[in-house]
């Protein structure tokens, strides 16, 4: 279909736009450039014969097409380049972060569209009365919190103030818990940051719920529902929630992205330790290979749950490739 | 087009209450010396004070004043708001304008580039490359105006696209007005509205990211901002500082970036007749 190609067409523009920056930007920077790409802690370690080979590895020496032909080569094979600071490949840094980043964005990502779409559906369903006004200006107010406030004052209420909940990391420390502890220890230490996470991403679906819920309830079929003397929460539920959840799932690609940059962030006030906690250390360390990584790893993500979340949209809603 | 926006725009409690709260604001970053007789930078002995008459917010880890801090905050807060929805919005007609008026290929280009750059995560782009510059006030300007404009490019366009089947257009063409001059002189009045729903939003995601950059710690250390304050002021969470140094800081904040919603949701449903309230909405 035309649309399918435009939209892969478009994702492919924006990964070029990314790929690029991320090879220009420390080729650019004034100043030493095996210090840009291999960050601060690679000079400390640097022998003349480790920076010649260096240079020569990365062909420094020869033209940025060159050395543009060569760096995608080495992401083809899945090199994302070496960390001094962890004395590890950053392939192999980032695969250790990244199933803590899966879990929390995802729990938070199946948390956030739920509840919003459930108090969308129920604030619909009384648009204009009372529980209606006040869901929708507590969740607009919740909205212009940023995310790491609100996970700042998470802590400092149920950590500092209440000191129920754990502040930072992801398991204690020497613990050696296992079984069912070990899930309780990480189970506690998710709540806070899954919580920040949550609320911020709440208003979002509540939001597209909310105002798909009021187009729905106007139209015949709910009308007939009703005239069949079917129960409120069954009409709620299951004939206008479940069309006002359309645009939802389809935008759960949109959020998926604001998540996977919301979780920098929350991860960083909570040092847990995913991706987030992996970028806030790369920057004060200036460990730029790392961060590179993390960066391409994010936005490869994000780019391609945006294009599978496109083409699922026609497939679930055949109305809007018509509009093509 | 001849509505009385002021008008309605006075009859919406919430955009009027969120001009009030940036207008205050802006009061407080622009007179800030009026009301503390400290200089932000100066350090005093007198470590994590609690609040006092003399440090209204009490005084931070090396003794700096809070509340004069606060302010100069603000002050950095709103100069990036303003400086990036200003130059955004600029590219953005400049952009969207010029896609709708030349149509074709160019059109075809520049709404391919955009739907492109939409698709970016722009924070992720702007944390890399804060990374490696180190921004100040006016790079940081510069960075999020060249990733921010594609949102507003899109609706300019569209709206471009409708005005200039008009026939004050078509009569200002075949006296021979070049495009520059189209577009300044009959488009952008008559996009007025819109633009300032640009600008707002703008504005608003300036001041969120600014303040993410800030508490990341990628922008210049030099830039007193309230991320950076934030930032500080979680390393001390455990002891009572929190109490007037996070928490104030944390609600300056949001309080700015609500006002700028606030204001920001009114204009949007001024300019857009379908949304524009009925008793009930």
């Amino acid at each position: 279909m035309k649309r399918h190609a435009v939209a892969v067409s478009n994702y492919i523009t924006a990964f070029i736009i990314i790929i690029s920056l991320n090879f220009l930007l420390p080729r650019l920077m004034p100043g030493n450039p095996l210090q840009a790409i291999y960050g601060e802690e690679a000079l400390i370690a640097m022998t003349p014969e480790l920076k010649a080979e260096l240079i020569s590895r990365f062909g420094l020496d020869k033209s940025l097409c060159e050395q543009f032909f060569n760096y995608l080569m080495n992401l083809c094979q899945g090199d994302l380049g070496y960390s001094y600071y962890y004395n590890a490949p950053v392939f192999e840094v980032i695969l250790g972060a990244l199933p803590w980043t899966i879990l929390l964005v995802g729990a938070a990502l199946v948390l956030s569209t739920t509840l919003g779409a459930v108090l969308g559906v129920e604030a619909g369903w009384r648009r204009g009365r009372a529980g209606d006004k006040v869901l929708l200006a507590g969740l607009m107010v919740l909205n212009g919190f940023p995310d790491f406030f609100i996970g700042m004052l998470l802590l400092l209420i149920f950590g500092v103030m209440l000191n129920i909940l754990p502040l930072s990391g992801a398991v204690s420390p020497y613990a050696n818990l296992t079984g069912v502890a070990l899930l309780w220890d990480i189970f506690k230490h998710l709540l806070l940051p899954l919580s920040a996470l949550t609320l911020a991403g709440i208003t979002g679906s509540f939001l597209l719920t909310r105002n798909t819920m009021i187009g729905v309830l106007r139209s015949p079929f709910v009308l007939t529902a009703r005239a069949k003397g079917l129960s409120p929460a069954a009409i709620r539920y299951r004939h206008a929630g479940r069309n006002s959840l359309l645009p939802v799932v389809t935008r759960a690609g949109v959020m998926a992205g604001r998540m996977a940059t919301g979780v920098l962030f929350v991860e960083m006030v909570f040092s847990y330790p995913g991706l987030g906690h992996l970028v806030n250390t790369a920057l004060t360390a200036r460990d730029y290979p790392v961060l590179q990584g993390v960066f391409l790893v994010i936005t490869v993500s994000v780019l391609t749950i945006n294009l599978f979340t496109d083409i699922l949209y026609t497939r679930l809603d055949p109305r809007v490739s018509y509009a093509y | 087009m001849h509505i009385n926006y002021w008008q309605i725009f006075k009859q919406n409690r919430v955009g009027i209450y969120g001009l009030a709260i940036l207008f205050a604001i802006l009061i407080f970053a622009l007179c800030g010396p009026v009301f503390s007789p400290y200089f932000p930078q100066n350090t005093t002995t007198l470590t994590l004070d609690p609040p006092s008459l003399q440090h209204w917010l009490g005084t931070n880890d090396v003794g700096q004043d809070i509340f004069t801090r606060l302010l100069s905050g603000a002050r950095t807060s709103l100069a990036v708001a303003v400086g990036t929805a200003l130059l955004s919005t600029l590219l953005a007609v400049l952009i969207g304008i010029t896609a709708a008026l030349a149509g074709g290929i160019t059109d075809r280009i520049l709404m391919r580039f955009t739907d492109a750059l939409l698709t970016i995560p722009v924070i992720v782009v702007v944390i890399m490359i804060a990374a490696y510059v180190r921004p100040g006030v006016l790079n940081l300007i510069i960075i999020l105006s060249c990733l921010g404009w594609p949102v507003g490019a899109r609706v300019i366009r569209a709206q471009a696209m409708t005005l200039k089947e008009r026939y004050h257009i078509y009569a200002a063409r075949v006296f021979g007005g070049g495009m520059l001059y189209i577009m300044f002189r009959h488009i952008v009045p008559d996009l007025l509205p819109l633009l300032c729903v640009s600008f707002i939003q703008g504005a608003r995601r300036a001041v969120f990211m600014e303040a993410g950059l800030a508490f990341l710690g990628v922008t210049n250390p030099d830039m007193i901002s309230w991320g950076m304050m934030l930032r500080h002021a979680l390393e001390y969470c455990y002891l009572d500082a929190y109490k007037w140094w996070l928490l104030p800081t944390g609600f300056a904040l949001s309080v700015t970036i609500l006002a700028f919603s606030f204001l920001g949701y009114s204009l949007e449903e001024m300019t857009d007749p379908r949304l524009r309230r009925r008793e009930d909405a």
